[in-house]
């Protein structure tokens, strides 16, 4: 069976927009995994500037085949995760926050100063290697993954140290482990998304990766809801979508676009999607 | 009801269709440009001058007779909203052509898009350099500042200038190229560099690299940065005593009225090369700065001008093509040779503006540009 022309055409024209929706929910995991543990880590958008400057220098500079290149685009985030979460532990609340926005601020320096990540004119010409299908597979284990482990007992620790911090830890959950757990695999989950976004979009550029991105990373999880990493993701594609859909309304976009997202945090606190996750009874 | 008259109108809607002629059939393209967020100025004016362009196109016709259909779309100064309009208007819209994007970032992204489904696509502002390698349906009327920058150290050198000293942002695409650009001309117009210093766009403290660069008693100083970091390098370079006898020379980013409503008398003396000057004498010049004026009450800018012309070559090259198909389109705008009111305009082989002829070097004066003399 073929595809019929218009569906084709059809495609095509939101090919973009279907790749955002799935690196936008690689990311919104990525935020829901520090968030579900009381973290309020923002170094997402950094991680996923890694991830996309070494995978889209490995290929345009070493020539490497994509099935190298994307589980090798882990390794950067990973290495400065581990670097930072160390010294970081102790912090939390905003103080991580301002370090975590730091982080973005230091790599984005760093890219616009040394010449191999191509300074202000950062990096274009990058092939689109990036399937559709490999986004959204790798979206899909992430939810499971994610899924399956908040429903296990390490989910009990995790709610457990959002809720209290001091209690968990006299319960018996070993706090500090589960932080750099949950940084690294945010590292890895925006690193991934960061090598697959420089795939399909051709370009790359230093400002991509800054304060900016790392609040509207924030705001998907928030608006999602972290009780599900389903939650995150449909945040993620909700703020995806609305400025596509309100193409047609140009003067008001913008203000549209803000006004809805107001009213959802007003009417929805706890995210559009505010359930708990189910969980037998131990 | 509402259910009813709905179906009625659809079943209608295909009888519609074939009623009309094909002939009277608008010929679609579409333009990409940023009508929203801190940078919209740049898109509003462009779109006012393809809108102006295209109601002197529509009053005639090309084609024997059909009217240009033009579908604006915003890209937020955003990379991915670009991507997305691109692909809605080729998707959807079936555009023969694009017009835009605006900034020069936005066609690295959008252009590998467009030159893959064969749709020409004509950036009317993007200056930096490579946009044209991204493919053979990639072309550009704007000048590329590798075009001006030797025009505006010529005027400099004729004035007397032999070691220049280089500032610029470092922090953005387009002030970035500007200096690249601005570098590789001062090596080849033979003046000593005697520094380099860089600042952030965004920064409002200049002392510690000004300070230096007095130090070395530079004849010029070449500035690659947006108006505003340009505004607040001259105001500071004044208090710390720089004088007439230093020349502070522009790049396109210097190029804007807003440099005199800033820094007002400190930038008295800087020199820009531009591409286009309001005040330009030809009379097709004069007729576009009058017609914009009536039309939105506001003077036009280069942005306006250059997309006014670029409207023109493309209505021209769908003309000349004989048929609304991209392919031909493509062959026929690599031919165009016109005259606008940027003066005369064909592309090189690369497909770049072929002719810097139309330069202007500007001089600013008591807050206002002024040709230099």
């Amino acid at each position: 069976m073929s595809i019929p022309p218009w569906l084709d055409d059809l495609l095509w024209t939101y090919q973009n927009l279907i790749h955002a929706m799935g690196v936008n929910g690689l990311l919104a995991l990525s935020m829901y995994v520090v968030l579900a543990i009381g973290q309020l880590s923002l170094g997402q958008a950094a991680f996923m500037g890694l991830g996309a400057y070494s995978s889209a220098l490995m290929t345009l500079k070493l020539k490497l085949p994509f099935f190298v290149v994307l589980p090798a685009s882990v390794a950067a985030p990973v290495l400065v995760a581990l670097l930072i979460g160390v010294p970081t532990l102790r912090l939390s609340g905003v103080y991580l926050a301002i370090a975590t926005i730091g982080l973005g601020e230091v790599l984005r320096a760093v890219y616009l100063n040394v010449d191999v990540f191509g300074g202000a004119l950062g990096l274009n010409g990058i092939p689109e290697r990036a399937e559709t299908w490999m986004i959204f597979g790798i979206l899909a284990a992430g939810i499971t993954g994610l899924w399956l482990v908040g429903r296990s007992g390490v989910g009990r620790a995790m709610e457990a140290m959002r809720e209290d911090p001091t209690a968990a830890a006299v319960m018996g959950v070993n706090v500090p482990r589960y932080h750099l757990a949950a940084l690294v695999t945010s590292a890895i989950l925006a690193g991934l998304a960061g090598a697959l976004s420089a795939h399909v979009s051709s370009f790359i550029g230093p400002n991509e990766y800054g304060f900016e991105p790392a609040v509207t990373i924030l705001s998907f999880a928030l608006l999602g809801g972290i009780g599900t990493p389903i939650a995150a993701v449909a945040g993620a594609w909700f703020l995806t979508l609305l400025p596509e859909l309100m193409r047609d309304l140009p003067q008001v976009r913008l203000t549209l676009n803000g006004v809805i997202i107001v009213l959802a945090v007003l009417f929805l606190p706890r995210g559009l999607l505010g359930w708990r996750m189910g969980r037998k009874a131990a | 009801m509402m259910r009813r008259t709905l179906a009625i109108a659809l079943l209608a809607m295909p009888a519609l269709a074939q009623s009309q002629p094909v002939m009277a059939q608008p010929i679609q393209v579409g333009a990409i440009e940023i009508l929203s967020g801190p940078n919209a100025a740049y898109g509003v004016a462009i779109k006012g001058g393809l809108d102006l362009a295209l109601d002197e196109i529509n009053a005639k016709g090309i084609l024997g007779g059909r009217k240009i259909q033009l579908t604006v779309e915003d890209s937020a100064a955003n990379k991915d909203q670009a991507i997305n309009a691109a692909r809605k208007l080729i998707g959807r819209d079936k555009v023969v052509a694009i017009i835009g994007p605006t900034l020069s970032n936005e066609m690295f992204a959008v252009g590998p898009v467009t030159n893959e489904r064969k749709i020409p696509t004509l950036g009317t502002s993007t200056t930096a350099s490579g946009i044209t390698e991204i493919g053979p349906y990639i072309f550009r009327t704007s000048l590329p500042e590798s075009d001006v920058i030797p025009v505006t150290l010529k005027a400099a050198q004729a004035r007397g200038v032999k070691t220049i000293a280089l500032m610029y942002a470092n922090d953005d695409a387009f002030s970035k190229s500007g200096f690249d650009v601005m570098k590789a001309a001062a090596e080849k117009a033979g003046l000593s560099i005697l520094a380099i210093e860089s600042f952030g766009s965004k920064d409002t403290d200049f002392s510690a690299q000004l300070t230096k660069i007095k130090s070395l008693k530079p004849d010029a100083i070449g500035l690659s940065a947006l108006v505003e970091p340009v505004s607040g390098v001259l105001l500071q370079a004044r208090s710390l005593g720089f004088g007439k006898e230093t020349l502070f020379i522009g790049g396109n980013g210097s190029n804007s009225p807003k440099l005199g409503e800033i820094a007002g008398p400190a930038a008295d003396g800087l020199i820009v090369g531009s591409p286009w000057f309001i005040g330009k004498k030809a009379d097709n010049n004069e007729a576009f700065v009058a017609a914009y004026k009536a039309k939105y009450s506001r003077d036009p800018d280069q942005f306006a001008a250059q997309a006014y012309d670029a409207m023109k070559i493309m209505a021209g090259a769908i003309d000349r093509a004989g048929a609304a198909e991209p392919e031909k389109v493509r062959d026929a705008l690599a031919k165009t040779d016109s005259s606008g009111v940027m003066g005369p305009f064909r592309f090189t082989e690369g497909r770049d503006p072929a002719t810097a002829a139309g330069v202007v070097v500007l001089v600013m004066k008591a807050g206002k540009f002024a040709v230099l003399e």
